[in-house]
This record gives structure tokens, C-alpha cells and sequence, in this order.
């Protein structure tokens, strides 16, 4: 069930010291609570960049970002604890166990003892995981490290939560796996926005989606409303239609 | 609380999970200490309690050349090698071929010269006291030389010590020969042995003092050297761990992610500082304890603790943090762990190298004594040094602290501003 706009991007510009061009040119999306939102576009569009300005890593070079129209959201330190952030690296301790960079992150996220225990043991369960809880991470599967990568992003259970690419080179069971719980977070109120190069995927998960190139916003809207208006048959052809055939490094 | 908790315990973790690290930070200095100590100290022994290998050749046709061979001998600082059959003219090849450093030519009139020296002093003395000299004509003899030969490869100072003792010796029979001259021209008889005996042991004594701020006499020795230097050589090899920790945590995105919660980056840096601040103090207290109970074990000196342990602890800390500060800074700038761990590694030797680790600073070239203002270790060691040898004196320490201050900021700056760079920060 989708409702009031939890983000909202005006106007953004970002370009970066030693690039020639912007990296964003006037984006501008709302994001409403509870969606599934997909962000899509060629390697190079700009669709990372834009995840590291909502997620704070980098900021905008002008526009403004609101986080659920300033209203309830009084400091950065609280817009942190209600956001996740999956990047696209396996961005943990390899030498650590799953349980353990639970533990470290999850403090981060100042969660108490006591929840995060119970949110550790619960992840590990519904990821899978639970198995291998106190081997080191840096001999797991990519699709397990993934997992893990995930688990960190969700311990605190973030009201938003940015997904940079979270089932690039995993096996079917694990993509299943991920896409099932992250369906199951987002029937539970957590807005979803997400990266992804899996068309397929990318149409079977998202409700909205906002296709990016060179920076700049080229569609954005309901994927059934965009494929009608381009007379797509498939989120694949629409993207084709909308960036063309040429290659992009 | 619970944060800093677990973010220590996170730095702990992957510190025991570091296995090569580990040993890198523990058992290098203990193996260095245990090994440089005991080749050091047998060099140190070769030195001070072994005799230096003289070759002498006495062609002296009288008595006196015979006595100075004597005293060489009783100083037992020397252990001589008389070849007398050799000619003076093949010394040299002679010298070379027995494998000696240093050799002593005494030449046929040694004898007679001093003797002829001695007669023309005591008839000089009469004269002046209007006493009958003696007035047989004699030969006279031209002061005799001594020839001293040294291998090339000796250092000078040496030779000059060896030359001192010689005529140190010299002055003995120059003086004795000079009184039994003066006791027979005055028809003393035989009652010289008296004076010189007085004017022998009334000579100016010179005491050597060992110079320090507590009263100690505390000598530096081998193992004062070796250990601190090597426990610090260690410190800073901790760039391994914790360097490579850092360019793992960068280029895997670990910090950005932490930029996205809600915690401060300060609690990351300090944790892992406080860890390894941590490690190097235990690394201290290991090597230290080989110093002061395993090292007597094996023949080898004793270490003494500082008697000023308040400025043993402020030294001990300060070069922890000058140590973690640099493998903080090597972490920042590497691109990739192989940098981190090739460059860090390679720089500490370098630093150790020209900071008195290796070979102390006082055997180094003027240009290299320079050179090592410029090594952080060589700062920890003269902190040490000045524990060890000077009582801990704060006034002496104050340059210590004063650099290894600088060099703390200097690395802390530069870790922020290319965290900052990066955006980590």
C-alpha cells in the first residue's frame, strides 16, 4: 500500500570536482511511503550518484532532498536511523562471521543488547544463514555474502531502504530469497528504492520506476502506465526504446 | 557505551583474525631482540674483554726494548706475537700474511738512545746544580723511533688509542732510565726503586663518569639498545595490521557505509586507535619482560627498568601513538593493501635505518647523524635512551616529545584530509 511522499528530489544538480559534465541535471522524483521504487538506467547514468545523495554520502551540488517533507525527521542522526543502505560491495568484514558484523553494524545503528540479538537470530534465520552464523564471511558463496551484505542494511529495520544492485551475481535461490523477504519488509511499510541491470527482475519487483540517463530523468511514473505510453511490451523494450542500442562504459 | 564497546570489540576481532599481523607485531621483535642481542653482545665482548692481536719484532741490542715488550704484555691488552727474526723491511707483508692488524717494530739502538737521552738529561741536571757529572766520553745515540704498522682497513681513532698506550709505556722507561741515571752520576746506589715507585703511582688518575641526571652508572649495553629499539621497530611495523585494516575498509566501502548510520567517524578512528595503542603497549611489556628475565638466562645483560616510570609511560605512549598515527596515515593514502603493506614495511625499515635502530646514529657519517632527525624511531629510541642512560630526565625528553608530537599531527592531518577527500569523512 503506497501513501504520502516519503522523499522528495527537487531540482538536483551534482557534479563532481574533476568531471567535465553534471552527473545529475534538475532531477526531480517523489517517492511516496511504502513503494517499491526502481531506479534504471545504462552504466554511467547517474543512478548511484543519486543513492549517495539520499543515503547523505555525497551531497548535492544544489537542489534539495526532504525526507518525508521535513515534518518528522528533526536531525541527520535521525534520518540516519531511519534509513538502510545496501551498497553494491560487499561492504563488511570478510574476516568476520555473519554474526559478528550483525553485531558491529547493528550497534551502529544504536540498536540495544537485547533487540539486536533478537533482530541478529532472526535475519540469520529468515536469510538462511543461521547455519553458517559463526563461520568467517570471507569463505561464504557470493549469494550468502550478499545475503549478509542485505541482513547489515535491514537489522535496525530502516522505515527507507536503498538497494544498490542487491542480487548482482547471485544464484536463483539466493535472488529468490532476497526478493521474497525484501516483498515481505515492503508489506510491512519499509519503502523500497532500488538499482538493478535484471530488467526482469526490476518488472516483477517494482511498483514505480524512474528511468535515468545522462543524468538526467527520462521517464518516471507506474511501469504499467510507462510501457502503455511507449508502447512497450516489456520493462526490457522500454529501456531499449528510451536509451537506445549504443554501448556504455 | 555499548557503541564504543562494540566498535573496540570489532577492532579486536579483526586484529586476532590477522594472523601474519600478529606475528609480525609479537614474535619479529622477540626473535630480532633475541637474535641482534646475542650477535651484538659477542661483538661488544670482542671489543671490551678480548686482546688485540699485536705482532712484535724487538731488534733492540739492549735491555730496554725487552722491558716495553714486558709491559705490553702485563697490561693484558694485548696479546703479542713476538717475531723477532723478521726483518724490518718485510713487516709489512709479514703484518698482512699472519693475519694481524697492528704491529710493533722496535729498532736495534732502542736501547741505547734512551740511555744516551737519559745521560745528556742527568748531565744537564748536574751542571745546573753544580754536581760533578759524568765525564766519560761516550758515543752519543740519537732518540730512537718506534715504527707502528696498521692495516688499512683499522680505523684511525683505533690506531691512535694503541699508539697512546705505547708511549703511555714509553714514559714509564724514559723516566726510570732518566732516575737510575741520576741516582748512579749522584753515587745513590741503588735507592731509585723508591722514587720511582712514588712518581708511578702519584700520576694523574683520570676517573671516567658515566653522565646522568639520577646519579646512575648505568652503562648502555646490548640489550639496552636492542630491546627498546626493536619493540619500537616492532610498534611501527603494526602499519601491516592496521594499515592494510584501513585500505580494506576504504576500498570495500565498509566506511561509507558507516557514513550512512548513525554514528560519528571519530568512534571508528578511535577504536582503532585505542586497540592498537593497546597492542603496542603489550608489545612493550613482552619484549621488555625477555629483556629483564629470559635474556640473563642466556648469558646475556639484564635490562633495567627506567627508575622514572612516569616518563617511561608518557615515552612508551607517545611512541604507540606516533605508531598507530603512521599506519593510520599509510592506510589513508594506499590504494591498494599490497601498498599498504609493501611501501609501510619498506618506509619502517628505512626510518629504522637511519633512526639508530639498525646501527646507532653515533657510527653513522655527519650527514646521516642529520638524517636521522628526520625518522620518527629515532625519536622513540632517544626517549628510551634517555630512560635508560640519562634517568629519564623530562628536560631531555622535552625534544622527544616535542617531535614525536609534531609527527603525530602532522600524520593525523593528513589521514583527515584524505579521509575528507574521499568523502569518508
Amino acid at each position: 500500500m503506497t501513501g504520502a511522499a516519503c522523499i522528495e528530489i527537487r531540482n538536483v544538480f551534482k557534479k563532481y570536482k574533476s568531471a567535465q559534465e553534471n552527473s545529475l541535471s534538475d532531477v526531480s522524483l517523489t517517492i511516496d511511503t511504502a513503494d517499491i521504487f526502481g531506479l534504471l538506467g545504462p552504466n554511467g547514468a547517474g543512478k548511484t550518484t543519486l543513492i549517495s545523495i539520499l543515503c547523505g554520502i555525497i551531497p548535492p551540488s544544489s537542489g534539495i532532498v526532504n525526507f518525508y517533507h521535513n515534518r518528522d525527521i528533526v536531525s541527520e542522526q535521525e534520518r540516519k536511523s531511519r534509513i538502510g543502505f545496501v551498497p553494491q560491495e560487499y561492504a563488511f568484514y570478510q574476516e568476520l562471521t555473519p554474526r559478528q558484523n550483525l553485531d558491529y553494524f547493528g550497534a551502529m545503528y544504536n540498536l540495544g543488547k537485547s533487540d539486536l540479538e533478537q533482530r541478529r537470530e532472526h535475519l540469520l534465520e529468515i536469510l538462511g544463514l543461521s547455519k553458517y552464523a559463526d563461520k568467517k564471511v570471507g569463505t561464504f558463496s557470493g549469494g550468502m555474502k550478499r545475503r549478509v551484505n542485505l541482513a547489515i542494511g535491514i537489522i535496525h529495520e530502516p522505515d527507507i531502504l536503498f538497494l544498490d544492485e542487491p542480487t548482482v551475481g547471485v544464484d536463483v535461490q539466493s535472488r529468490n530469497a532476497i526478493i521474497r523477504y525484501l516483498r515481505q519488509i515492503n508489506e510491512n511499510g519499509t519503502t523500497i528504492i532500488y538499482t538493478s541491470h535484471h530488467m526482469s527482475e526490476a518488472e516483477e519487483f517494482c511498483k514505480h520506476i524512474a528511468l535515468i540517463d545522462h543524468g538526467r530523468v527520462i521517464a518516471n511514473g507506474a511501469l504499467d502506465d510507462l510501457k502503455a505510453k511507449h508502447e512497450a511490451s516489456s520493462l526490457q523494450s522500454l529501456f531499449i526504446n528510451l536509451t537506445g542500442e549504443d554501448y556504455r562504459d | 557505551m555499548f557503541k564504543i564497546f562494540s566498535s573496540l570489540r570489532k577492532e579486536y576481532l579483526l586484529l586476532i583474525n590477522d594472523k601474519v599481523g600478529l606475528a609480525l607485531m609479537f614474535l619479529m621483535p622477540l626473535l630480532l631482540v633475541f637474535i641482534i642481542t646475542i650477535i651484538q653482545d659477542s661483538a661488544y665482548k670482542m671489543v671490551n674483554e678480548n686482546q688485540i692481536p699485536l705482532l712484535v719484532v724487538n731488534h733492540d741490542a739492549g735491555k730496554e726494548g725487552e722491558k716495553l715488550v714486558a709491559l705490553l704484555s702485563k697490561s693484558g691488552l694485548f696479546k703479542i706475537d713476538s717475531q723477532n727474526a723478521v726483518p724490518q723491511k718485510s713487516l709489512k707483508s709479514e703484518l698482512l700474511s699472519r693475519g694481524k692488524l697492528i704491529a710493533l717494530y722496535i729498532p736495534e739502538t732502542f736501547s741505547a738512545g734512551l740511555e744516551s737521552n737519559a745521560r745528556d738529561v742527568s748531565n744537564i741536571l748536574m751542571d745546573d746544580l753544580g754536581l760533578d757529572r759524568d765525564t766519560a766520553a761516550r758515543e752519543k745515540v740519537s732518540m730512537p723511533t718506534l715504527s707502528f704498522y696498521n692495516d688499512p682497513v683499522l680505523q684511525e681513532n683505533y690506531s691512535y688509542s694503541v699508539m697512546g698506550i705505547i708511549q703511555s709505556y714509553m714514559s714509564v722507561i724514559e723516566n726510570s732510565l732518566m732516575i737510575d741515571r741520576m741516582y748512579t752520576t749522584m753515587d745513590l746506589g741503588g735507592g731509585s726503586e723508591k722514587l720511582k715507585e712514588k712518581m708511578i703511582s702519584n700520576r694523574v688518575r683520570i676517573d671516567q663518569i658515566v653522565a646522568s641526571n639520577n646519579n646512575s652508572t648505568a652503562i648502555p649495553n646490548s640489550t639496552q639498545h636492542n630491546v627498546p629499539a626493536w619493540t619500537i621497530f616492532a610498534m611501527f611495523f603494526m602499519v601491516v595490521s592496521l594499515g592494510s585494516n584501513i585500505v580494506k575498509e576504504r576500498v570495500n566501502g565498509s566506511f561509507l557505509r558507516l557514513k550512512t548510520m548513525p554514528t560519528t567517524f571519530m568512534l571508528v578512528m578511535f577504536s582503532k586507535m585505542a586497540v592498537y595503542v593497546i597492542v603496542a603497549v603489550v608489545q612493550v611489556v613482552v619484549t621488555f619482560s625477555m629483556g629483564i628475565w629470559i635474556l640473563p638466562e642466556l648469558g646475556l645483560p639484564k635490562l633495567t627498568i627506567p627508575s622514572n616510570l612516569i616518563a617511561f609511560a608518557a615515552v612508551v605512549l607517545i611512541s604507540s601513538m606516533a605508531a598507530v598515527s603512521y599506519a593510520l596515515m599509510i592506510g589513508a593514502y594506499a590504494r591498494t593493501e599490497q601498498q599498504a603493506n609493501g611501501f609501510g614495511a619498506i618506509s619502517i625499515i628505512i626510518f629504522g635505518a637511519i633512526g639508530g635502530i639498525l646501527v646507532p646514529t653515533f657510527v653513522m657519517p655527519s650527514f646521516m647523524q642529520f638524517a636521522s632527525n628526520f625518522s620518527p624511531l629515532h625519536w622513540c629510541l632517544e626517549g628510551f635512551y634517555v630512560l635508560f642512560l640519562k634517568g629519564g630526565s623530562w628536560e631531555e625528553l622535552k625534544n622527544v616529545f616535542a617531535f614525536l608530537g609534531i609527527f603525530i599531527l602532522i600524520c593525523q592531518l593528513g589521514t583527515y584530509f584524505k579521509l575528507r577527500m574521499e568523502r569518508i569523512i
